[in-house]
Parts: structure tokens; C-alpha cells; sequence
């Protein structure tokens, strides 16, 4: 990332997209502009199937719009090429979904490694990153177990730990605590917070409830495609 | 690739063991087949030149005669000449000591040193001692010593030999000791000087060839032979001779191979099957990997590399059971060679390893060509797809029309391929072009009958019918290639069963018409020698005057040179009842037997005319004692006996072409009311000890007939029972990975409140469904291989026509056999969902 400071970290430009639905077309994304700031925590609202996680993926590179620009950082994304993007969203981004989706044949410090080790980090310094992590997300003891061993919190941490293991410039969250029971669903969004705000990362959440919303620095509304309402958070 | 990738990739493989183990025995039986048939192919090819290395020696040429071999004197002349200084002469022939078929060779030891030196392999001192035995002591043989043991022979003793069905006395005169490359083609023969071996085989005066070393590409030296020899002599180069020998099994190797490459084809979808499951039972986890960062190249090496390992696995493992088989199959190939084609005296496996690099290459090849389509499948897909299941069953519905639509193109290419021409090569192309073409419509035919099915089996069987069909059909892209896996491997049973089942009957049917005398009567010579043998004519005198017999015809086989190499003729004299048993499939009777009784005409069989593009009204040229002469085709008969085809000639044009006034083979005519086992009883007493003879009554020589096809085909049926076995192993794991697959859904239902017995017949109802449908639509295409088997790649591979007959038995045991893999591959994911907490099921998925 070149660091850039005054303008907007993400940029979302004219961004439409819409999904095949028999023989019609269903648009979920029409025109969609916005932005947010570097180093801020965004969190986007909505009802079910509004477009929120076709969002958060087309901003990830996971999936392309059908027009628009994303910008991060000052670099479009929707430009590049497959290989472009994969090395971009390798470098810069992590990711944490409501199912976790942990790679079920590696251990929890492995799971961890992966990235590192897709960005080029050595063992010994990538398994020193993972130690700090563990001990972040309080799963130290847990390095060697698989995911299956773990209870759904304990996996959310983990998922957590490996999306900022690699020091990404934007977290993007898909409904983190969407699986979890109220006090796990606390810890995780606590310690995603801490964790954000210590590396400094830009925070795009995506969720449904307004009480996870409430502690993001903004809330973004997502109706009819579009960003409709624009609230500073409370807490966060 | 990235170690943790590696790493939770086989990971993911050791947690899979059913999966994983059953891909990797998919793999290992169909290299297994491939290498066996390859391994058997190359050890009865190496066989033969071993053993023709053995009697041909260092020789660069060959002068040979006709069916009664050359005058001795030729020999003498051709040394005061002086026109060839390097030579040897030789008798050989075939004869039998107890149960073994062995040869003899009789050599001329002083002319011999420089062609094949047998008395270098004379133990230590003792080389002269064997000189003189061979040249002073009557019925004198050496052999290895490996024979001898073999045989439970020592030095000195006497060894009763039968040849041409008389007795011969011959002598164990000393022991041989051929390196150990050499001993492997000297297994059956017996070496002796050539007065004796004269005396032996009832040649005198006579030689089967005379052996020379000529300057290589000296044409004068050549033709300084040539201008010596007499009409019905030829000098050939003695490579020459051994390839148009081996040439003849050339077709019977080509179709072995196929056939095994069609078990290693069934075994590629079965990879290609399996290999597809595993993607997409962690189209998460890509998914996931692809998100984490991880390129499509690393996705790309990371199901490659799953690939490479199960496929180097599996082949390992199938070399060694290949190597294995191949001990078995060898023995069959070699039965069927000696059966059809000539005596094949080795029969040891010759693995090399070239054979083995083919077969590894050919698997691990494979494996990848399967593996490619599913590992570029996962790494071409966005993330975002990778992820999103019904996205792959929505594209996958999406592809049915463009599969299709390639389907029919397949189809099409691959019979307008069968179009033009001969090429055996072509004919498989296009059998293997309709397989793919059938497979890539199989997804449309799996929909349109799910769709028609299910108001059937929800009437029938209400929820459970209705939810198994449309299963099937919700999961297109892994339903649609299993089923186009199973209905392949049936259709190749059905193909096969229905080809060998169509050429027994015609066989029968064939024997039934031509085999018209009620007895046979030939003396006893091992198989496919019946040229080198004759019956005593005072035995013939004394059956003629036997009362009782109406008629008898007369055969002799014979193999005579022609422009295109060896020609099989069979000079017969026929009885008044054999003409109707001889089916014309070119010429009309009222025009074909005055030709064949009088002029010189001759009668082709369908083989011989294919392969020669002969038909009723052209002519064929052969080198006659008289030199070569040129005789009119009367006409082309129906024959099954013999691939290469033969030509039949009346007995009387033969002799006045031929010296040679041998009988081979009567076949008598009784007179009404003659009981023929009586007369058979009353034939065998009046030889006696002055001949061994094979008298068989027509019923006994069709069984013997029957048995000889069934022997031919055995190895074409333990193939077949291969191919059924690769394809079992394969639907097994892929039906159980399709329901283990759908341990979420299935632990849903028991959520739900579906007892352990309803998920277990939901199952058996979704796989019994696929089994049922897999062996329906196998029947068409096992039809249609049939007919390409039948119409196309017989009549290329060895010119013989036939119709096709359906036997039930085959359709029903491709349906049977379809259901009862399905209904087994249910039996377990059933039972694991059954014990499983549906609790449990849920939290693993």
C-alpha cells in the first residue's frame, strides 16, 4: 500500500452489480458510490439479501461488479487482472466470515502460517507472528489442536487471528458474530476491535444488528443498492 | 507449492482413507490390465524371437521350398559352386514326448560353428565327445539341461518321441549348458545331427531350408544363390521370414491392447470421477485458500499434486499386480498364439522395462489427463464460486445442452471416422470417440429421466421416491459423471459379452454347416503342425476298404510362399457331401465348383480375401515346385478357423503344383445306419500301434472346436471381468462419496425426524435409482460397441463378418451388475449416517 494519508482509503465508484435470477436479472448493487477513511472502522447495515456481502466481496476481489471502480488505497482493483488481484487481496486484505471457514486438515498455528506463507514469510519469523496472535486472541494452548477440536468462539478467534496475521490494510468482516452466542459474539467483536486499532487496519463489517454496528466509527445503510443513510457510531 | 497447501492437502487425503484407497485401486487394476496385456504381448513376442534366433542363429538368408521342403542335393551344388561358402542345412519339425511339444533340429555340425555353435554349450571337455555321439550313435539328440530335467531325463537314456503320430526311438546323448539368455528359447528343443533328425521326422533326403550368411547388401552374392536354386526354391531374408511369421498375431496383439486400454479409459473417468468429488466436497475450503490469497496456479499445482500422488500410488501398486497377471495371462496368450497361429514352445514372462516405463507412464498420465479437467475446474473459478455451491450446480445444469450438443459431435466424428478405409487404429479411435460422445450426452439423459421419474417413484414410493430423484438431479455435476462412469464400464461388459457371444454362435453355426463327415481322422501332431504331419498310406488303403463308409474326403495343409509371404492352402479332395457344407459368400455354386473341380481355380476364405482385396473372377499368384503360377479365385467362403485366412485347392491341381502326395486328414462319409462311435472303436483298433491317431466323430470334434474358441477367448473374458472390476471399485467410491458428501443434508432429515431406516432407504432409493439408470442407458451404447466391435473392428482385424446375436444373459447381468454396485455403495454412508449423532453430522460439516 502506498500509504497515502488525505484521501478516502476505500472508494467506491457508480459500483453495479446484479445477479442472474432464471431468465431476468435481479440488481443488487445500482450506482452504489461511497467511501471510507483509512484506519476507520465502517460498518455496513442492512436486511437480509440488500447486497451487504456483495459488497464486502467485491470489495475483497473476490467477485467482480458488472460496472463501477473500487479503489484502495488509490489503486483500482476492478482494473486488474485474476492474478493482479489474488497477489493484491494476498498482500493487503483479510477476511473473517460467519462460518469461520478455517482449512479443516491444518492446525490452528497453521491456519495462521498460511498467509504468511503466501506472502513469502519465513517459518521462523511467521511462527514467532503466530505466537503473538495466539497470545493475542488468548488460544496459545491451542496451536497444535484442529479446528474441529475447537468450540465455534474459540474458531471465530482463530479466523480472527489469521485474518490480521499478515498485517492487512482492510479487514473486511462478514456477520463475525452471526454464529456465535452474546458472549462469545462480545469477546470476538472486542478483540477484533483491539486488534484492528493496534494494526492500524481499516475495518469494513458487514452485519445486521445495530447493537454490532453501533461500535463501528460509522454506520453505512444499504437499501435498494445503494448507500442510503450515513450515522457515526457510538462507541466503537 | 506452498508446504501448508501440501500438507492440508494430504491431510485432507489421509482423513478421506475409503476415498482415497478406492481411487488408488481404480488406478492400480486398470494399469494393472494394461501393463499384464503389454507384459504378455511383449514376453510371447520376445518368445518368438527367442526362439527363432535359437534355429535361425546368425543366418542372413534363408532358401526355402515348398510344402516338401528341398532335395538334399541342393545343398551339395550350392557348396561345389561355391556360391555360398557360409551355409548350413537344416531339418526341423515338431514332435512330442509324452505330454510336451518339442523341436527338433537336425544340423549339419562341421557347417554349423558360424551360425549357431550349439556344441559351444557342450560342459567343459566335453564338446568332442558330443560331436562324435551326435555323428556315430543312432537316434543321438542333445538338449539343455533344463529340458532334461524337465523331462526327468539323464544322460544315456532313451526317450520314446512321437512324430506324426509314429513311434521314434531317440537317445539323451548329452546335456547342454546356453547361458541363461539362451536357455529360455532352448526349453523345448532337441538338437541333432541331420541324418538322424531325417530319420526322426520320416524326411530323407530332404531339408526345410538351407541357412546362409551372405555380405550384407551384396546383390551379386544373392543372386549368385538365386541362379542356382530350382523352381520352387526362394532365397528369403531370414528377417523377412520371421516378420511375416509374427505378423499374423499382429491383429490378436492390437486387440488385447485395446482391450486393455479400455479398462485403463474406465479407470481415467473413474479418477476423473473422483477426483471431480473431491473438489467439490471442498469447493469451501478452494474457496477459502483462494480468498486466504492462495493463486490459481497454487490451486492449480495443489489438485495436480493430489492427482500425481494417488496416480503414482495406484500405478505402483498396479505394476505390481500387473507384473502378477501377466504371469497368468501369458500362459493364455501363449495358449491362444499356439492354439491359432504356430507352436510357441517358451512361455516365461519377459518383464522389461520398457514395458513397466510404458504402463507407469500410461497411468500416471492418465491420472492427470483425469485430474486436469476438475484441478483447472478449481483454480479457473473466481473465489466468490468456488464458495457458492449452487452457483456449480446452476452452471452445471447451464453446460447440459452444450454437452450435448458436443456429445452428438462426438458421436458423429466417430462414425463418419468408420467411414473410409481398413485402419484397425481408425476403428478404435471412433470406438473410443462414441464412448466419449455417449458420456458427454449421459448428463442430459440422467435429467430428462430424473425429471420423468419422479412423479413414477413419488407415486410409488411417496416423499422418500420424489426426494431421491430429485437428488439426483439437484446434484447434476457429480450425479451426471458417475453415472456416465458406470454406464461406460457397463456398456464395455455389454460391448464385449455381446461381440464374443455373436462370434460363439456364428462359430457353432459355422461348425454345425461344415463340418459335414461324421468321423475325422488325423494323426496326432501337436497344434497348428498339421503341415509337417501325414497319415500312413497304407493305413489310408486299409480305412478306404473298412465297410460301412460311404465317402472320404482328403486334406492337407500346407504353407506355400507367395508374392505377400506366407500363404495357408489347404489342398482337399472332397467327398460328394462336402460341397454343401462349404457357405459362399462370393460366387454362385453352379459356377464356383465346376471352376474349383477343373480348372485351376481356387477357393479363398473371407480373411484371406480381405486381406489380400481378392474377390470371385481376380487371381492369386503362388510360387509352386513348378515355379510361380498364377490360379483364378472361384470364389470366397465363409471360415472361422483361421485369421489369416487360407486357400483352399483341390487335391489334384495341388499334387500336379506340389511333389508332395501326402494326406493329412480324412474325413469320412458313414453309410446310413453306421453307428460312428462304433466305427471310431473298429478305426482306432485297425491302427493299431502303426499310428497314433485323433479320430473324432463329428459331434466330439465340434465340442473340440468349441473348446479351442472358448480357450482363444479366455483372455478376452478375464479382461472383460477386469474392465468389471475397475468399474465396480470406481462406482463404489464414487456413489459413497456422493452420499457421504451429503452428510449435512441426510443429518438434516434425522433432525428432522427420519429414523435410521428411512435415511437408510432414502439412500439405497437415490443409489439403486443411479445403478438402474447407469445400466439402462448402458444397454444402447453397449449395443452400439457391439456392433462397431463386430462389423468394424473384427472385419478390420482379422476380415471375418459375422451377425449379431443378442444373448439376454448380457443385458440382464449389466443391468444386475449396475444395481448391485449401487445398491452396495449405499450400504455404507447409510449405516455411518445411521450411528452417527445427526448432532455431530451437523458441527463436522
Amino acid at each position: 500500500m502506498n500509504g497515502a494519508g488525505a484521501g478516502p482509503f476505500v472508494r467506491f465508484e457508480n459500483l453495479t452489480r446484479t445477479y442472474r435470477q432464471g431468465a431476468c436479472r435481479r440488481p443488487v448493487l445500482d450506482k452504489l458510490h461511497g467511501e471510507i477513511r483509512r484506519g476507520e472502522s465502517v460498518a455496513l447495515l442492512g436486511r437480509s439479501g440488500c447486497g451487504k456481502s456483495t459488497l464486502l466481496n467485491l470489495a475483497g476481489g473476490i467477485d467482480e461488479p458488472d460496472s463501477g471502480s473500487i479503489f484502495i488505497d488509490g489503486v483500482c482493483i476492478t482494473g486488474m487482472d485474476e492474478h493482479a488481484r489474488t497477489l493484491f487481496r494476498r498482500r493487503n486484505i483479510g477476511f473473517i466470515y460467519q462460518f469461520f471457514n478455517l482449512v479443516p486438515t491444518l492446525t490452528v498455528e497453521e491456519n495462521l502460517l498460511l498467509p504468511l506463507e503466501l506472502n513469502g514469510w519465513s517459518p521462523a519469523k511467521g511462527r514467532r507472528r503466530c505466537r503473538e496472535l495466539l497470545a493475542a486472541v488468548d488460544l496459545s494452548d491451542r496451536a497444535g489442536a484442529f479446528p474441529d477440536q475447537l468450540s465455534g468462539g474459540e474458531q471465530q478467534r482463530v479466523a480472527v487471528a489469521r485474518a490480521l496475521v499478515h498485517g492487512p490494510a482492510l479487514v473486511l468482516a462478514d456477520e463475525p458474530t452471526g454464529n456465535l452466542d452474546a458472549d462469545n459474539g462480545r469477546q470476538v467483536l472486542e478483540l477484533l476491535d483491539r486488534l484492528v486499532r493496534d494494526g492500524q487496519c481499516t475495518l469494513l463489517l458487514v452485519t445486521h444488528s445495530r447493537a454490532v454496528a453501533s461500535r463501528a466509527d460509522r454506520i453505512l445503510t444499504l437499501t435498494r443498492g445503494r448507500l442510503s443513510g450515513v450515522e457515526e457510531g457510538a462507541l466503537w | 507449492m506452498k508446504t501448508l497447501l501440501w500438507r492440508a492437502s494430504l491431510r485432507y487425503l489421509g482423513r478421506h482413507p475409503w476415498q482415497t484407497g478406492l481411487s488408488m485401486l481404480g488406478i492400480a487394476l486398470g494399469v494393472a490390465v494394461v501393463v499384464a496385456v503389454e507384459l504378455a504381448n511383449e514376453s510371447a513376442r520376445r518368445a518368438f524371437d527367442l526362439s527363432m534366433q535359437a534355429v535361425t542363429g546368425r543366418a542372413s538368408h534363408q532358401i526355402i521350398g515348398g510344402p516338401a521342403g528341398l532335395e538334399e542335393s541342393l545343398y551339395a551344388r550350392l557348396r561345389r559352386q561355391g556360391a555360398a561358402p557360409l551355409s548350413a542345412p537344416v531339418v526341423s519339425g515338431h514332435v512330442t514326448h509324452g505330454d510336451y511339444s518339442l523341436r527338433l533340429l537336425g544340423i549339419d555340425p562341421f557347417a554349423e560353428r558360424r551360425f549357431r555353435n550349439f556344441l559351444g554349450y557342450a560342459p567343459d571337455g566335453q564338446g568332442e565327445g558330443l560331436l562324435r555321439q551326435l555323428l556315430t550313435r543312432p537316434g543321438a539328440v542333445l538338449m539343455s539341461r533344463t529340458l532334461a530335467s524337465r523331462l526327468g531325463l539323464r544322460v544315456g537314456g532313451s526317450l520314446e518321441l512321437l512324430v506324426s503320430g509314429r513311434k521314434r526311438q531317440a537317445v539323451l546323448a548329452g546335456v547342454l549348458h546356453p547361458p541363461p539368455q539362451k536357455a529360455a528359447a532352448m526349453t523345448d528343443l532337441l538338437v541333432a545331427d541331420i541324418a538322424t533328425a531325417q530319420e526322426l521326422l520320416g524326411r530323407l533326403g530332404r531339408l526345410s531350408r538351407i541357412d546362409l550368411i551372405l555380405p550384407e547388401g551384396d546383390r551379386a552374392a544373392a543372386g549368385a544363390v538365386e541362379a542356382l536354386l530350382p523352381a520352387g526354391a526362394r532365397l528369403t531374408p531370414a528377417a523377412a521370414r520371421a516378420r511375416a511369421m509374427q505378423e499374423m498375431t499382429r491383429a490378436f496383439a492390437v486387440n488385447l491392447s485395446a482391450m486393455s486400454l479400455l479398462a485403463l479409459l474406465v479407470g481415467m473417468f473413474l479418477i476423473y470421477n473422483t477426483m471431480s468429488f473431491s473438489v467439490l466436497q471442498r469447493r469451501e475450503l478452494l474457496g477459502t485458500l483462494r480468498v486466504l490469497g492462495a493463486g490459481r496456479r497454487d490451486i492449480l499445482a495443489l489438485v495436480l499434486g493430489e492427482g500425481l500422488l494417488i496416480g503414482a500410488a495406484g500405478t505402483a501398486l498396479g505394476l505390481l499386480l500387473g507384473v502378477l497377471l501377466a504371469q497368468e495371462l501369458v500362459q493364455l496368450v501363449t495358449r491362444t498364439i499356439n492354439d491359432l497361429y504356430f507352436t510357441l514352445g517358451v512361455s516365461g514372462l519377459f518383464p522389461t522395462p520398457a514395458g513397466l516405463a510404458r504402463g507407469a507412464l500410461l497411468g500416471v498420465g492418465g491420472t492427470l489427463l483425469a485430474v486436469l479437467a476438475p484441478a483447472s475446474e478449481a483454480a479457473c473459478s473466481p473465489p466468490r464460486a468456488v464458495l457458492d455451491r449452487s452457483r456449480i450446480e446452476g452452471r452445471a445444469g447451464r453446460l447440459i445442452p452444450s454437452l450435448a450438443g458436443a456429445g452428438a459431435g462426438c458421436i458423429l466424428v466417430a462414425l463418419l471416422l468408420l467411414l473410409p478405409g481398413r485402419s484397425l487404429v481408425l476403428g478404435f479411435v471412433a470406438l473410443f470417440g462414441l464412448i466419449l460422445g455417449f458420456s458427454l450426452l449421459t448428463p442430459a439423459a440422467v435429467a430428462l429421466a430424473s425429471r420423468l421419474a419422479a412423479p413414477l417413484l413419488g407415486s410409488l414410493l411417496g416423499v422418500f421416491g420424489r426426494m431421491a430423484v430429485r437428488g439426483v438431479r439437484a446434484s447434476l455435476s457429480r450425479t451426471g459423471v458417475a453415472i456416465a462412469a458406470l454406464s461406460i464400464a457397463l456398456s464395455a461388459t455389454v460391448g464385449v459379452g455381446v461381440m464374443v457371444g455373436s462370434f460363439r454362435l456364428s462359430v457353432q453355426q459355422w461348425l454345425e454347416a461344415t463340418l459335414r463327415a461324421d468321423i475325422y481322422v488325423s494323426p496326432v501332431t501337436p497344434s497348428n503342425t498339421g503341415n509337417e504331419a501325414s497319415l500312413d498310406p497304407a493305413l489310408i488303403a486299409a480305412i478306404r476298404s473298412v465297410p460301412g463308409i460311404a465317402g472320404i474326403s482328403q486334406g492337407r495343409p500346407a504353407n506355400v510362399q507367395s508374392g505377400e509371404g506366407i500363404t495357408h492352402l489347404y489342398a482337399i479332395r472332397m467327398a460328394r457331401g462336402s460341397y454343401a457344407g462349404v457357405e459362399l459368400l462370393e460366387g454362385r455354386p453352379g459356377t464356383v465348383w465346376p471352376l474349383f473341380d477343373r480348372e485351376q481355380a481356387v477357393l479363398v476364405s473371407e480373411p484371406y480375401a480381405y486381406r489380400h482385396g481378392l474377390h470371385a473372377g481376380d487371381s492369386l499368384t503362388l510360387d509352386t515346385d513348378r515355379g510361380r503360377r498364377e490360379f483364378r479365385v472361384a470364389g470366397v467362403f465363409r471360415d472361422y478357423g483361421a485369421d489369416h485366412g487360407v486357400v483352399n485347392m483341390r487335391m489334384s491341381l495341388y499334387r500336379q503344383y506340389w511333389d508332395d502326395d501326402s494326406v493329412y486328414s480324412l474325413g469320412l462319409y458313414l453309410e446310413p445306419g453306421v453307428d460312428a462311435d462304433t466305427m471310431v472303436e473298429q478305426l482306432y483298433a485297425l491302427a493299431g500301434d502303426r499310428q497314433a491317431l485323433r479320430i473324432r466323430s463329428n459331434r466330439t470334434l465340434r465340442e473340440s472346436s468349441m473348446e479351442t474358441f472358448d480357450r482363444t477367448f479366455a483372455i478376452t473374458n478375464v479382461l472383460r471381468l477386469l474392465v468389471i472390476a475397475v468399474a465396480f471399485v470406481g462406482i463404489l467410491s464414487a456413489l459413497m462419496a456422493l452420499q457421504l458428501e451429503k452428510a449435512r443434508e441426510l443429518a438434516v432429515l434425522r433432525a428432522t425426524g427420519f429414523t435410521p431406516g428411512q435415511i437408510w432407504g432414502l439412500v439405497t432409493t437415490q443409489t439403486g435409482f443411479m445403478g438402474l439408470l447407469a445400466g439402462l442407458l448402458a444397454i444402447p451404447l453397449g449395443l452400439m460397441l457391439a456392433m462397431l466391435l463386430i462389423h468394424v473392428i473384427n472385419w478390420r482385424a482379422f476380415g471375418w463378418s459375422m451377425d449379431v446375436i443378442l444373448p439376454g444373459g448380457v443385458l440382464a447381468e449389466a443391468l444386475l451388475l449396475a444395481l448391485a454396485a449401487a445398491l452396495l455403495a449405499g450400504l455404507y454412508p447409510a449405516w455411518r449416517m445411521a450411528r452417527t449423532p445427526p448432532a455431530l453430522a451437523l458441527r463436522q460439516e
